[in-house]
């Protein structure tokens, strides 16, 4: 299986939302959060894979732990063939080859769009100077936000701000790229700039995991739909399953919810 | 009143006090810089041993009087190490080291306003822990800090009055002699206070346009 790009095996995660005295006290008062249990997930070069899901149910923690970001309790991630999970691992190596979209953009406040692509690809790729500039160009025509290179964050709208942290993602061409709800946080006019942003990087064959409850793009560009829920997949299955017909009942009552949502936000505008 | 400003040799006394009140305070403020933000880095990192001497080091230099640690500097340091030490060269260090203390405190308020969201960016993106601080969170922790730094070096540059408790020629040393050569004692000390006004203010004034020169919308501290 050469073409295999990210593995996520039997992975666990369980977080505190509060500092620990003993165990069993965290336990009882819900201060122990399993946001991921048990969960293992392929995927291959190319593919588009959704995630969807209610709130809270620990889709985050799951991609975070894909990215390394968070480490998983138990089980293991694979990049490639490469085992992250096993002690000794550069971290800093393997995330460099995974692109992260965060829910709450995140660009560094500090620097200007351009620098907030460039930083890495002379840190991490160690590119000279002129080099990772125009890389950082290409990635910033590529999301088509040339009009603000040397705005800083605090000065973008979020969607254009959303889309220089697509570009800081994509610059460094990684294996993959992990999107967290990267439209949840923005105001439904500018939701339709990122998406569109997506759609492009989806023709190109960029491969992706994202979480999103956009419906009618996940129809449109994901090869699967994979519906959580309480920290596991409850169902996988191509977006024509879930638009029609689901097999388990959660997946159906919420497919139920987020549709007529969607009807209703369509309606309106 | 006032004719003794115009001795050649007054000048000299209070132009030597001066630079020395100068030098201590900007090299205090600079090693405080660096040696602050190691402490920052290690109360934020560190194990529990480094957290606790670091919180030892701090409540040392902050919970005793400047003079003490100068005199303890000073008259015993060199007394234990059977040394000849420089007095410049202990106050100085007694100066960063008491700087590191305060500044801290300001550098770590700093970088955990800034840490939650930018660490993660950074490690994102493939950067170490290590390169995220040095171009991430420093950059930024810097620029909020800079009026504590204002406010650091006015109350370091009013300490320098201390050194001439231990035999240097600081501008509060200068103003005595020359009040023992007068007996002008009122005026002697208007113009030693006027002189640390002047040089307070004007460097506080720099030090305001720094801080809009370097201030990026979106990197300060948020008034709620």
């Amino acid at each position: 299986m050469t073409d295999l790009v990210i593995e996520a095996r039997n992975v666990y995660k369980t977080y505190r939302t509060k500092k620990p005295k003993n165990e069993e006290a965290c336990v009882e008062a819900k201060h122990l959060v399993e946001a991921v249990k048990n969960v293992s997930l392929q995927i291959r070069k190319g593919d588009i894979k959704l995630i969807f899901g209610p709130s809270g149910s620990g889709k985050s923690t799951f991609l975070r732990c894909m990215a390394m970001l968070d480490r998983p309790d138990k089980g293991d991630i694979y990049l490639g063939d490469e085992c992250l999970t096993k002690p000794g691992v550069d971290l800093n190596k393997a995330r460099a080859r995974i692109g992260f979209v965060f829910q709450h953009i995140y660009l560094f406040r500090h620097l200007t769009a351009l620098g907030n692509v460039e930083l890495a690809l002379r840190q991490v790729l160690k590119l000279p100077k002129e080099e990772a500039r125009k890389r950082a160009l290409d990635a910033l025509t590529e999301v088509k936000v040339t009009d603000c290179i040397n705005k800083y964050p605090s000065q973008m709208s979020g969607g254009q701000a959303q889309r220089v942290g697509i570009a800081r993602a994509i610059a460094r061409n990684p294996d993959i790229i992990l999107l967290d709800e990267p439209t949840s946080a923005l105001d439904p006019e500018l939701t339709g700039e990122v998406i569109d942003t997506l759609r492009d990087l989806a023709k190109e064959g960029t491969t992706m995991l994202i979480v999103s409850h956009e419906m009618p793009f996940a129809r449109e560009v994901a090869e699967e739909m994979i519906f959580y829920d309480e920290g596991t997949i409850v169902e996988t299955g191509p977006p024509s399953l879930f638009f029609n017909a689901p097999n388990t009942d959660r997946a159906k009552k919420f497919m139920t919810r987020i549709i007529n949502r969607t009807t209703r936000e369509e309606m309106n505008v | 009143m006032f004719e003794f400003l115009l001795d050649p040799t007054f000048q000299t006394w209070i132009a030597q006090g001066l630079l020395l009140t100068i030098e201590i305070t900007l090299f205090g403020v600079t090693l405080g810089l660096g040696l602050g933000t190691l402490l920052a880095i290690g109360d934020i990192y560190g194990k529990k041993t480094v957290k606790a001497a670091i919180a030892v080091y701090v409540e040392f230099f902050r919970g005793s009087p400047l003079f003490v640690q100068l005199f303890i500097a000073v008259y015993t340091v060199p007394a234990i190490l059977n040394l000849q030490i420089d007095h410049y060269l202990l106050a100085f260090l007694v100066f960063g080291l008491n700087s590191a203390g305060y500044q801290k405190g300001y550098i770590k308020g700093a970088m955990q306003t800034v840490f939650s969201d930018q660490m993660d960016a950074g490690l994102s993106t493939g950067m170490s822990k290590i390169q995220t601080l040095r171009h991430v969170i420093l950059p930024q922790a810097y620029r909020i800090v800079i009026p504590s730094w204002t406010n650091e070096f006015c109350s370091l540059t009013k300490s320098t009055a201390t050194l001439s408790f231990v035999g240097l020629f600081d501008l509060v040393s200068a103003g005595k002699s020359i009040r023992s050569l007068t007996f002008q004692i009122l005026p002697v000390w208007l113009v030693i206070a006027a002189i640390y006004f002047v040089w307070i203010t004007g460097f506080s004034k720099i030090m305001d346009v720094i801080y809009e020169k370097k201030r990026i919308p979106g990197v300060e501290f948020l008034m709620q």
